[in-house]
């Protein structure tokens, strides 16, 4: 009998929390630093471009570009045995960070460079989802 | 000496004041595995290196590891060892190790911690702990650095570093053809090195045509994971007058110099731009010499294109011409700057860094362990003859750099001449 082994799934923490909740609400939330105007991204407690104390939760346009990815064939992890070949990217978000996610809704092959993305939601477990991105629309 | 050694305002005072003196390895095992120990591979590799160096268990009183939590303590080998430590430290990590004890062996040789310095990696790489992340570890929750990599199903060194070289492919132009050469070059050296695994010359086709890992990699741009134990001697130039070999003198060290933002390297873009860029700049005016000057390189080939990244940014070639560098004779044997004489990690075997030292450390006694006949004198008879099964000593090589490669974010080196 086969058994299907799921997926790693996050486990937010005090910190990430509000990153995992505007994925549930279908929100991109990242943070913003009120004293120096940037976003930064993966989540932290402090600006890392000033220090300040003072990051922000705000919703992110959630567009951005393909800056580069790789097609994954081998399994490395079984939980994504049904998922190959799949793509694990890198999109410049127009808020000036980078974000690791897959791109969905297009052939592997037709993945390039500099491509328009927009994020989508995706659920990984019962009350987790993740943002993956699709080619933008329009 | 030159002016520039007599400078004790920096690390250049140092250039030429420490030695390797002594190497030694176990055989590289995949199959069955080794069915040993850590602590028995590493207490043989050692052994060996001890016995290459001709000095006894009295002699050495530092010791220093590296691994990732899969290895043995420095403690077990020297008790097994019969040796008495002044200094010892086990530190974890991996490809980009190497030089960065040696660095740390002269500075404690230096501080009056100990004379004399073995530094070993011993794993079971293939049969124990593979470095992919597989099996118990990968279905842990995720959580702190890995939640936004582990979740989209990236893991793996392979899975890691493969966007570098699909970005630098769209930044340069760069074929997998031109990539796959590293491949070609470094099984032609293996068929020259009695004691790598794969000796089997390979060809473009071979790599191209083999499965797709990650793609851009394919199976055969992937390194081979091995089980072994490596060991080098490091003690002062004085010292290394007494010892076997002609010495070889370490002109230079970097440890883990960084790219800024290496918890994330790709939140730093350009991420085709790799540590190197940085150790460059303080590889090279420590030793006072200029890439032009180094006579064979030993670039850190977990993958193929890792190789061609590192040689790019410290400046062996201009950045983006890595793809001519390796893929037009350069870097084989017979060329103007040899790579991986002994066939690299994608060959020869997986260490995480070390053997590549070992192997220029032999290139620089000129007493490289090919086939060659060994003479009347106990001396190996180099015939300069690099057909398949033939030679593999380089003519005439006085300088050596090593370029060690834990991810494209972190890196060491070392220069290294024959006195």
């Amino acid at each position: 009998m086969s058994q299907t082994i799921a997926k790693p799934i996050p486990v937010p923490d005090e910190i990430t929390a509000p990153f995992f909740d505007g994925a549930r609400a279908s929100k991109l939330m990242l943070q913003h630093c009120a004293a120096c105007d940037s976003w930064s991204f993966p989540v932290r407690e402090r600006c890392p471009h000033c220090f300040s104390g003072t990051l922000q939760w705000r919703q992110a346009s959630g567009r951005g570009t393909l800056y580069t990815f790789a097609i994954m064939h081998q399994v490395m992890n079984p939980g994504f045995a049904s998922s190959v070949p799949y793509n694990v990217s890198q999109i410049d978000l127009e808020e000036g960070v980078r974000m690791v996610a897959n791109v969905v809704g297009v052939a592997n092959d037709a993945l390039r460079i500099g491509m328009k993305l927009e994020a989508i939601f995706e659920d990984v477990g019962e009350t987790v989802r993740i943002p993956k991105f699709r080619p933008a629309v329009g | 000496m030159t002016a520039i050694d007599l400078d004790a305002t920096s690390p250049k005072h140092l250039a030429d004041k420490y030695a390797i003196v002594g190497v030694g390895e176990t055989e590289y095992m995949r199959g069955n595995g080794s069915g040993r120990t850590t602590r028995a591979l590493g207490v043989q590799a050692i052994r060996a290196a001890m016995n290459d160096a001709g000095l006894k268990p009295g002699d050495i009183d530092g010791m220093l590891s590296y691994s990732g939590n899969d290895s043995t303590f420095s403690t077990f080998m020297a008790g097994d060892l019969g040796i008495r430590l002044n200094f010892y430290m086990d530190v974890h990590g991996g490809g980009s190790s190497t030089e960065a004890l040696v660095g740390i062996a002269i500075g404690v040789i230096e501080a009056g911690l100990c004379k004399t310095v073995a530094i070993y990696r011993a794993m079971n790489g293939f049969s124990q702990v593979r470095i992919g992340g597989t099996g118990a570890r990968s279905a842990a929750p995720i959580n702190g650095d890995q939640l936004h990599a582990r979740a989209y199903g990236w893991q793996s060194a392979g899975q890691m570093f493969a966007p570098t070289f699909m970005r630098h492919m769209h930044d340069y132009g760069t074929k997998p053809e031109q990539v796959a050469m590293v491949k070609v070059i470094h099984s032609e050296h293996a068929s020259n090195n009695p004691k790598a695994l794969y000796k089997k010359r390979m060809t473009v086709d071979d790599v191209l045509n083999s499965r797709m890992i990650c793609k851009p990699l394919h199976l055969l741009d992937c390194c081979v994971e091995t089980d072994n134990g490596n060991c080098i001697i490091v003690t002062s130039a004085d010292r290394a007058r007494d010892c076997k070999h002609h010495p070889v003198l370490i002109r230079s060290v970097v440890g883990r110099c960084c790219k800024p933002r290496i918890d994330m390297h790709y939140q730093h873009g350009p991420i085709s731009t790799v540590a190197g860029h940085y150790a460059k700049d303080i590889l090279f005016p420590n030793a006072d010499v200029k890439p032009e000057d180094i006579d064979i390189t030993g670039s850190y080939d977990a993958f193929t294109f890792t190789t061609m990244l590192q040689l790019e940014d410290y400046g062996f070639c201009k950045k983006g011409e890595g793809p001519t560098y390796v893929s037009d004779g350069t870097m084989r044997l017979g060329g103007k700057r040899p790579n991986n004489t002994s066939g690299g990690h994608l060959c020869e075997g997986y260490t995480h860094g070390i053997a590549m030292v070992i192997e220029n450390v032999r290139q620089l006694r000129h007493d490289v362990d090919d086939s060659c006949p060994i003479g009347p004198d106990g001396k190996r008879q180099h015939t300069y003859d690099y057909r398949e099964g033939g030679c593999r000593q380089v003519k005439d090589v006085e300088l050596s750099a090593n370029l060690g490669w834990a991810m494209p974010g972190t890196g060491s080196s070392m220069i290294m001449r024959r006195a």
